[in-house]
């Protein structure tokens, strides 16, 4: 096949995304939609039959991604709360998925979470031993509600467990989650999003920043044209394009012109998707302090050092290759106040590190341009690859996560904050696990030897970062000393995300891979 | 047996080219080393010590003994062989997607070679001709080709500052220093161990070395296959000593 009617396929591929058969929060974040309210629940499947009369209840109010359509779809005609579905492996062979489907699946997905923590660098207090309870017991099922409220997840929630019991308790709810009040054993993990001292949404996690500016846009997504500056894939001229489907949805061609590795029969990978689920607890306390210290040695305010650790200032999240300083600053909000929301965004995503080969405005170490370098790799030799942003491409993520806990003037780090993160993407090794072993606790892509990166790295306190200032200044860089662990995990494991066909395909059992 | 070194992959490739066309690829590969622009995707892709294509006529291959059987050969052979820094797919991935054109311009001519995009097919070729590397040793186990470059770098400057510095007043030597950090600003990361490349490497790493595995301790019901709280002395102790300065290297 020539390489011009695979694009084109691609492109028809593209634009005929089937959005009722991919599960919500896939295609477009439910934060958008305003579900700021969120419950995740673990089962156990015990009797596969009763399980599966469970599944095809639950599967006829599986939330799909229409809403994502907002032409078509507002917010009004959504419901007020939201239902999802996922395996892990072992819950796959527990509901008795042929062997021959299973044995498809990717390696990584098939081992879990846990037995790959020498990838992930999960090591120390991020160790499986210090995870949650009910990562100490085997998983197989994830179901999420999202809502407009509590009381709406609440509703949801009752509705679920009552369809559990009306078909015969085929599937047990795991307990084992840690809560704010020291407790160890809660029936399901809450995630809602932060509001700032008026009650609002304020979209940010516990360090301050604002998060989930800018997920990868993808061929398919509604209104991707609008979207794409910053958060597609970076071509020559400085254009660009929204990535290959085939990177986030299984069954659609990907980067590499090919259809990702997937289990047969092709209906059950169709429109799925993999899913890494970590409850990432943040040491808020630990990171006020830090921050603190450090700024005194600064040349600069406390919130640009903040700025440089992310490569986004905590307040408004302007990029910091675009606002380099506090003077900077100033200038880019003018700028952002009189823009309308279009220019708004725009501001937020539109930018590369073309400027900043040497990191002096965003550090080679800063969280961003370590998730997501964009072009950077190329290192300034315009036309080296085939495109400015080849090496960042297949490694791009979907974030679909909310903050948990909550962390006032006088939390410590024991209180139960962070994030549940939960990344898609259509190969967890090529893509999340990647991110998370060379760019986030190793540093030779970016030529930082072992340096980690700032915020997320498995630091053991004698890490260090170098903050890179303008190159023929004669400044010295700025180094961070002693970095101690900011995030480290509480739990999690790999999920399979089916497309609605496919779960119900997987709850009427009758998967036949021949 | 083992392809890795510290944070070193070493890479062999042998695929057959046709005698007819081999002549096509060697003008290839000197008109790339004559237009460095041409060999710049390469070049940038940092985690690359280096890259080698030799081609060797079906006739030329070394006889070292006349009691060595001469070969019957259809096709010319041509060598490929690199020393890079991570695991095998992210050195393959990243050729793919960084400089697709220039692979297969180098490897046109190959017998059954499927084009470097799609993915899979490519992998595939590549595992199919690889030879596995017997020996392989590092002399700087820590290091990824970045660190060696930068090192240089740094040995360089300090020298020459070290000189330039001697005798000059506090004050001025602050400034002078300060200007020394600058400009090695990005030659100041840290040398530690590889990040572990792949499981399975993992394991027979641990297994030589009689190191305990990593995933121990936790007690998981869809673990109970797994060693849990394996201590170092159950396991087999190394096959062979192993040299006592370097970090446990397996040849």
């Amino acid at each position: 096949m020539t390489s011009s009617v695979m694009e084109r396929q691609a492109k028809v591929a593209g634009k005929t995304l089937n959005l009722s058969d991919i599960q919500g929060n896939v295609v477009r974040a439910y934060g958008h939609i305003g579900y700021f309210h969120a419950r995740y629940l673990f089962f156990r499947i015990n009797d596969p039959g009763n399980a599966r009369a469970f599944l095809t209840r639950v599967a006829e109010r599986v939330t799909n991604s229409a809403y994502a359509d907002s032409k078509r779809n507002t917010r009004q005609t959504t419901s007020k709360a939201s239902t999802n579905v996922a395996f892990t492996f072992a819950g796959l062979q527990a509901i008795e998925l042929p062997a021959g489907s299973l044995m498809g699946f990717p390696q990584e997905f098939a081992a879990g979470m846990k037995k790959r923590m020498s990838i992930l660098g999960d090591e120390g207090s991020s160790a499986p031993e210090h995870w949650d309870n009910i990562w100490q017991k085997e998983v197989h099922l994830w179901v999420s509600i999202n809502g407009l409220s509590n009381a709406d997840v609440e509703e949801r929630y009752q509705w679920i467990l009552r369809q559990n019991k009306d078909s015969g308790d085929g599937v047990e709810l795991l307990s084992g989650h840690r809560g704010a009040a020291g407790e160890e054993d809660l029936m399901f993990q809450t995630g809602a999003i932060l509001r700032d001292e008026n009650g609002n949404p304020s979209g940010k996690e516990h360090f301050g920043y604002r998060d989930g500016i800018s997920d990868p846009v993808f061929e398919g997504q509604p209104n991707a044209p609008d979207t794409v500056l910053g958060r597609g894939k970076l071509l020559a001229g400085d254009k660009w394009a929204p990535l290959a489907p085939g990177e986030f949805l299984l069954g659609h061609l990907d980067e590499a012109q090919e259809y990702p590795k997937a289990p047969m029969p092709r209906s059950l990978a169709q429109n799925g998707t993999f899913m890494v689920y970590r409850k990432l607890h943040q040491n808020v306390a630990t990171f006020r302090r830090y921050l603190d210290d450090s700024a005194a040695q600064f040349e600069g305010s406390k919130e640009m050092l903040a700025a440089k650790f992310c490569g986004r200032w905590r307040d408004n999240g302007a990029p910091i290759v675009d606002a380099p300083d506090d003077a900077g600053k100033k200038c880019w909000d003018a700028r952002f106040e009189a823009a309308d929301a279009a220019e708004k965004r725009r501001m937020l995503t539109d930018f590369h590190y073309n400027d900043d080969i040497d990191g002096a405005r965003c550090p080679m170490s800063g969280h961003l341009r370590r998730m997501n370098p964009r072009g950077s790799l190329e290192f300034g030799q315009k036309g080296a690859f085939n495109t400015p942003s080849a090496l960042a491409d297949r490694r791009r993520i979907l974030r679909r996560g909310l903050p948990y806990g909550q962390s006032g003037p006088d939390t410590n780090d024991a209180d139960d904050h962070g994030i549940i993160f939960m990344a898609l993407n259509a190969s967890i090794e090529r893509q999340f696990e990647f991110v998370q072993q060379q760019w986030v606790n190793y540093g030779n892509d970016f030529k930082e030897g072992n340096d980690k990166e700032i915020l997320l790295g498995n630091h053991t306190g004698e890490g260090k970062a170098v903050l890179q200032v303008e190159p023929g200044s004669g400044k010295p860089p700025h180094f961070l000393t002693k970095l101690p662990r900011f995030v480290e995990c509480r739990g999690g494991d790999y999920f399979f995300v089916p497309g609605i066909t496919a779960l119900k395909m997987i709850a009427a059992g009758i998967v036949d891979p021949t | 047996m083992s392809n890795i070194a510290g944070k070193a992959y070493a890479m062999n490739v042998i695929t057959p080219i046709r005698s007819r066309y081999s002549f096509i690829n060697r003008w290839l590969f000197g008109k790339a080393t004559k237009t460095p622009a041409a060999l710049l995707g390469l070049v940038t892709l940092s985690l690359i010590h280096y890259a080698r294509w030799v081609i060797i006529p079906r006739n030329s291959f070394p006889h070292l003994d006349a009691s060595q059987p001469k070969e019957e050969l259809n096709y010319d052979y041509m060598i490929f062989q690199s020393n890079f820094n991570g695991s095998w797919a992210q050195y393959v991935d990243s050729f793919t997607f960084a400089i697709p054109a220039g692979l297969d311009l180098f490897w046109k001519w190959n017998v059954r070679y499927p084009k470097s995009v799609p993915l899979t097919p490519f992998h595939d070729y590549i595992r199919h001709n690889q030879i596995d590397t017997c020996h392989y040793y590092s002399a700087y186990p820590m290091a990824a080709s970045n660190d060696v470059k930068s090192a240089k770098v740094l040995k360089q400057a300090l020298c020459d500052f070290d000189k330039a510095s001697a005798g000059k007043p506090a004050d001025e030597f602050l400034t002078d220093y300060h200007a020394l950090l600058n400009a090695m600003q990005l030659h100041l990361g840290e040398m530690r161990p590889t990040p572990v490349v792949s499981m399975a490497a993992q394991a027979v790493k641990d297994r030589h070395s009689g190191t305990p595995e990593k995933v121990q301790g936790f007690k998981g019901a869809n673990d109970s296959a797994e060693p849990v709280e394996n201590s170092a002395s159950s396991r087999t102790p190394p096959a062979a000593p192993l040299s006592s300065t370097d970090a446990p290297e397996y040849s």
